[in-house]
């Protein structure tokens, strides 16, 4: 049992000791010599009884009375001997937990006992011995499995298994055996809609204002938090899967400009490679099952066929947020100058599934693509001429006052997420109003539930949550988690990592906010955008990145003067061309693992920060890499080895490099940059031109 | 600086416990009569602790050879593999007797866990495990299997849950023979038993707890489910469990006091610090915990006499603390500690 205290031995009890050794001693030989003989008499079993009351431990005492049980019982029907005989068994157990009761052998026992079906169970019995042993320890785990057991073996409803959790927890509310009994319960009886359970709103509902009570009684306990943490999940995520965002959006005209290379082929410039035009998918849940039968894109343009769709931001379990595809455009469209409509239908056939098992309901959307073939010569990208540079008062325009065309690119899709969630909203406000009133107290586990609900709150589009409210929510927000820095310094990475959700949740949630951060830079002969989208979020104490599907139109972004330690999410953005990462606090060459997926990417920046400056790699056990053998290294140390370069030195910043096509690249300001640093990526990187600001070929 | 005081004796006292862990594997004291039935495992306490010690050597190896081995239950001539019992070790000369004159041997057998302990004390000590008979051992532990995937300790019956799915995969490892499991089917029942908060129960639906995710992870990765070393990477498999889940479950069992609890909710114990600080480790998170809190948690276990208690400040250690609490200091890498090889708990 926990928390007893052991005391030290006192010369009586060694005495005590030994006399017990002795009788173990006598009892264990007698009972092998009656096991191996086969000797089932009263008198046997009664010193195999002993032994078990000494020492629950022995299994093979266990497994004897086992075979005497069935031998003695071998022919009898006389119902009262066989209760009889069932009866001593489940004696013997409850001798045994009295001495131990963490005994498996002895909890084993008993089932097997029970499971003989050789006479009614008296289920009381069986009731009053649980309520014992968890009134001595309401956390026994065994006590838990074996309730199961025998509600499982009686047939008892979960409706009433739920009412035994709400005895345990009114004894005591910091059990969380219980609070975790109620959640698996619960989970079954509204997965099944069982009786009285069909509506989770109302279910849900009455359990918030039980574990209210919990909290508000001592809300340092952390039980009834995890329990309403669980509860918050149920209640924020909703029900429909749903497109929440994409690459073209929807009535969207792309002009494409090509131009004809030396030998007379028709080609974009990048940072598409030849031909090819990505098609990102956001959803709001992780999903898996997108292939060319579950997406159909039908145009004149590409053969639905051959497209391949890949995650991005993958789970490891397969299921992703962002999925890519990459059309192929048939030879000869190129050329023309018809206007090509391409229509995506998400959901055409079944099998788009989100973790949770929710399906995805089919929608559609289109849009054109044209070819410009006025494009000026020497077009080929200037970066072989010169590096790009951030310097926004050259090139670069102000959105604010410009009128530029592609605005459309920008537009936030607020109708994707309406829908009626009318119990979500009053659920959630009601919880609101009530933790505010309990934040003055300067308890870290109120004024955190207070600043998810209201994040949780804000998440939710609907008419009835006005962008005013939303903004004073996410004011709120950043205050409370100001407080909780300050009130609980050891978690202040988290809060930092949510405070930069909210913020950037601010900055992107609608156009008037996103439009000051914009930027369109200006040159024809840098992509085949011509204009490009630029997005800076500039010194805003980000530590990591977030919204990335309200941004799948950048080509430009800078992220400079951040507090960015990661950069996960990024990998959504397939247009991205330049990226500014200077300083920030990336530590590794692990957290831009993100970069790899950016076929895109020429210009990185990735001056003033922290590579190399901490031994401990925080981001390590999350990339893929030879450690988790979602990459091969093969190939990798092969060339270092020819180069004789010490493989555990280098491999982290090798499989980065090797998966990118930068042209340019800053990596000036980190502790692991050295001369030998420069020679070793240009090694690598047989594309870039630009390395520190000098040109390299 | 803080551990020094609450420390006066100054830090870990290798001496103490050393003196303590030799005497163990000589001579029990009397209360382990109860445990006599385990008395493998208990060895294995004893000699591993020596061996994270750097004292092994103040072992008869040769002495301890034989009687590990003598605890090795053998087919008789005509048995049925196919049919008779568990051909692993006996826990003990408690549970060990021969077959009769007539080759009748009586339906007792080895245990999973005793015949875990069994090889891990042989392979300790430098014993060539190849040379061990082991044809009759994985033959008849594949009948331990249940359809579901999990294993039974014994072949007459016993609960069934990931502690013997992890005895199972660690016996398969040091003997190098994967015959006596069906890998994937154990995959697919410790894949059930990870809960929504991300660590693992002992059988599917149960609550966390720190044993049960252990077992998981170190069965998972002797396996070959879960790569951690670079020497050996391939491409083929890839993580199956919910990695970040499982890494945020673990961390968040390290407690104020610095110790780390087995579930939610429940006091700091020593052995925690080994079954939660081991997975952490296998799965190359270990990095990420509070290391100085954790060292004075352990110290503040360590009892004056040596080794280890489960709560701090209390006197008396027992054997399976202490061993945990050594296991756990040489995670952390502890000065004058051998590093353990995590999923099979045993010194590299």
């Amino acid at each position: 049992m926990h928390g007893r205290p052991r005391r030290s031995p006192k010369p009586e009890d060694a005495a005590a000791a030994a006399a017990k050794a002795s009788k173990l001693h006598e009892l264990q030989s007698l009972l092998l010599q009656n096991h191996q003989n086969r000797i089932y008499t009263k008198e046997a079993l009664l010193a195999s009884s002993k032994l078990i009351e000494v020492n629950p431990e022995i299994y093979t005492a266990w497994n004897y009375r086992k075979l005497a049980l069935q031998h003695s019982l071998n022919g009898v029907s006389d119902p009262e001997a066989i209760k009889s005989a069932v009866e001593d068994e489940l004696r013997v157990v409850e001798a045994a937990l009295r001495r131990n009761p963490k005994s498996y052998g002895a909890w084993y026992h008993r089932k097997w006992v029970l499971n003989q079906k050789l006479a009614e169970v008296d289920f009381g019995r069986e009731f009053r011995l649980l309520d014992q042993l968890l009134k001595a320890d309401a956390r026994n785990f065994h006590g838990w499995s074996y309730r199961r057991f025998v509600t499982r073996l009686k047939n008892v409803l979960e409706e009433e298994e739920l009412g035994f959790t709400m005895d345990m927890i009114n004894t005591n509310f910091s059990n969380y055996s219980a609070w975790h009994n109620r959640s698996i319960l619960l989970s079954h009886l509204l997965g099944k809609k069982a009786n009285g359970f069909e509506s989770k709103e109302k279910i849900l509902s009455e359990e918030l204002e039980l574990v209210r009570q919990a909290l508000f009684t001592d809300p340092s306990d952390q039980s009834g938090w995890f329990y309403h943490l669980w509860l918050l999940d149920q209640t924020c995520s909703g029900d429909q899967l749903k497109l929440i965002s994409s690459w073209p959006i929807h009535q969207s005209k792309l002009v494409l400009p090509i131009v004809k290379e030396k030998d007379n082929c028709n080609s974009f410039l990048y940072p598409f490679q030849r031909e090819t035009l990505p098609i990102v998918l956001y959803f709001n849940k992780p999903v898996k099952g997108i292939t060319s039968s579950t997406v159909m894109v039908s145009s004149e343009l590409a053969k639905n066929e051959d497209l391949t769709w890949k995650p991005l931001l993958a789970s490891n379990l397969g299921e992703a947020n962002c999925w890519a595809t990459y059309l192929m455009i048939l030879e000869g469209n190129c050329s023309t100058s018809q206007t090509f409509s391409v229509e995506v239908e998400v959901g055409c056939s079944e099998g788009i599934v989100s973790v949770s098992g929710l399906h995805y309901n089919p929608s559609k959307f289109k849009f054109s693509v044209e070819f410009d073939h006025n494009v000026p010569e020497q077009a080929q990208g200037n970066l072989a001429q010169e590096p790009f540079s951030w310097n926004y008062s050259e090139k670069f325009y102000s959105q604010e006052n410009s009128d530029f065309t592609s605005f459309d690119q920008l537009k936030i899709n607020d109708d994707a997420l309406k829908e009626d969630l009318k119990w979500h909203f009053d659920t959630l406000s009601e919880e609101i109003t009530l933790f505010k009133e309990m934040s003055e107290e300067n308890c870290k586990f109120v004024k955190l539930t207070l600043a998810r609900l209201l994040i949780a709150y804000d998440a939710m589009k609907s008419p009835e949550n006005s962008l005013q409210q939303k903004r004073k929510h996410c004011e709120e927000a950043l205050e409370l988690f100001d407080d909780l820095i300050k009130l609980d310094p050891s978690h202040k990475r988290y809060y930092e990592d949510e405070q930069s959700l909210v913020l950037l949740d601010q900055v992107t949630s609608d156009k008037e906010s996103l439009v000051k951060y914009c930027w369109q830079y200006d040159n024809p002969n840098f992509s085949t955008f011509r204009r490009h989208n630029c997005l800076q979020l500039r010194r805003l104490s980000l530590t990591r990145v977030g919204f990335v599907e309200r941004m799948l139109w950048v080509q430009i972004l800078d992220l400079s003067h951040n507090k960015l330690r990661s950069i996960a999410g990024l990998e959504a953005l397939q247009l991205l061309i330049c990226l500014n990462l200077s300083n920030n606090q990336i530590s590794s060459f692990t957290s831009l693992e993100p970069l790899k997926r950016l076929s895109s990417l020429r210009v990185l920046d990735l001056s003033f920060n922290e590579i190399g400056a901490h031994p401990v790699d925080t981001t390590r056990y999350l990339c893929s890499s030879p450690l988790s053998h979602t990459f091969d290294v093969k190939g990798i140390m092969e060339v270092l080895q020819k180069d004789n370069i010490n493989v555990a030195d280098h491999w982290e910043m090798m499989l980065l490099f090797k998966s990118l096509n930068l042209k340019q690249l800053n990596m000036k300001g980190n502790p692991v940059s050295s001369e030998n640093f420069g020679q070793l990526v240009t090694k690598i990187l047989p594309s870039l031109h630009w390395v520190d600001g000098e040109r390299v070929r | 600086m803080e551990e020094r005081e609450s420390d006066p004796e100054g830090g870990f006292s290798r001496e103490r416990h050393v003196a303590l862990m030799e005497m163990m594997a000589e001579e029990l004291p009397g209360e382990y009569a109860t445990q006599e039935v385990n008395r493998l495992t208990l060895a294995y306490f004893a000699l591993s602790s020596l061996s994270i010690l750097r004292a092994l050597h103040r072992v008869d190896k040769d002495q301890v050879v034989n009687w590990v081995l003598s605890f090795q239950s053998h087919p008789g001539k005509n048995s049925d593999w196919d049919n008779g019992p568990f051909y692993g070790f006996y826990g003990s000369r408690t549970s060990q007797f021969s077959a009769d004159e007539n080759e009748i041997v009586y339906p007792i057998g080895g245990h999973l866990a005793s015949t875990y302990c069994a090889l891990a004390i042989l392979k300790m000590v430098g014993y060539d495990l190849s040379i061990i008979n082991s044809e009759a051992l994985l033959i008849s532990m594949r009948r331990l299997q249940q359809h579901d995937g999990s294993f039974m300790p014994i072949h007459f019956g016993a609960e069934t849950d990931l502690r013997f799915v992890y005895c199972a995969a660690a016996i398969s490892s040091m003997l190098k023979d994967w015959s006596g499991m069906d890998k994937e089917k154990a995959k697919e029942y410790i894949l059930k038993c990870q809960s929504y908060d991300g660590g693992f129960g002992l059988v599917p639906g149960s609550e966390s707890h720190g044993g049960a995710t252990y077992c998981a992870v170190a069965a998972l990765k002797l396996m070959g489910f879960i790569y951690t070393d670079i020497s050996s990477a391939k491409i083929e498999h890839s993580t199956l469990i919910d990695v970040p889940l499982l890494v945020e479950w673990s961390l968040r069992r390290q407690a104020e006091d610095g110790g780390f609890q087995g579930r939610l909710n429940k006091p700091s114990d020593t052995c925690y610090a080994f079954w939660v600080g081991g997975v952490l480790k296998m799965l190359g998170a270990y990095y990420l915990l509070d290391h100085g809190a954790l060292r004075q948690f352990l110290l503040s276990c360590q009892s004056p006499h040596g080794g280890f208690t489960k709560f701090p400040r209390e006197r008396i250690p027992d054997l399976y603390h202490t061993y945990y609490g050594f296991a756990a200091l040489s995670l952390s890498g502890e000065q004058g500690l051998d590093p353990l090889c995590v999923e099979l708990g045993i010194t590299m």
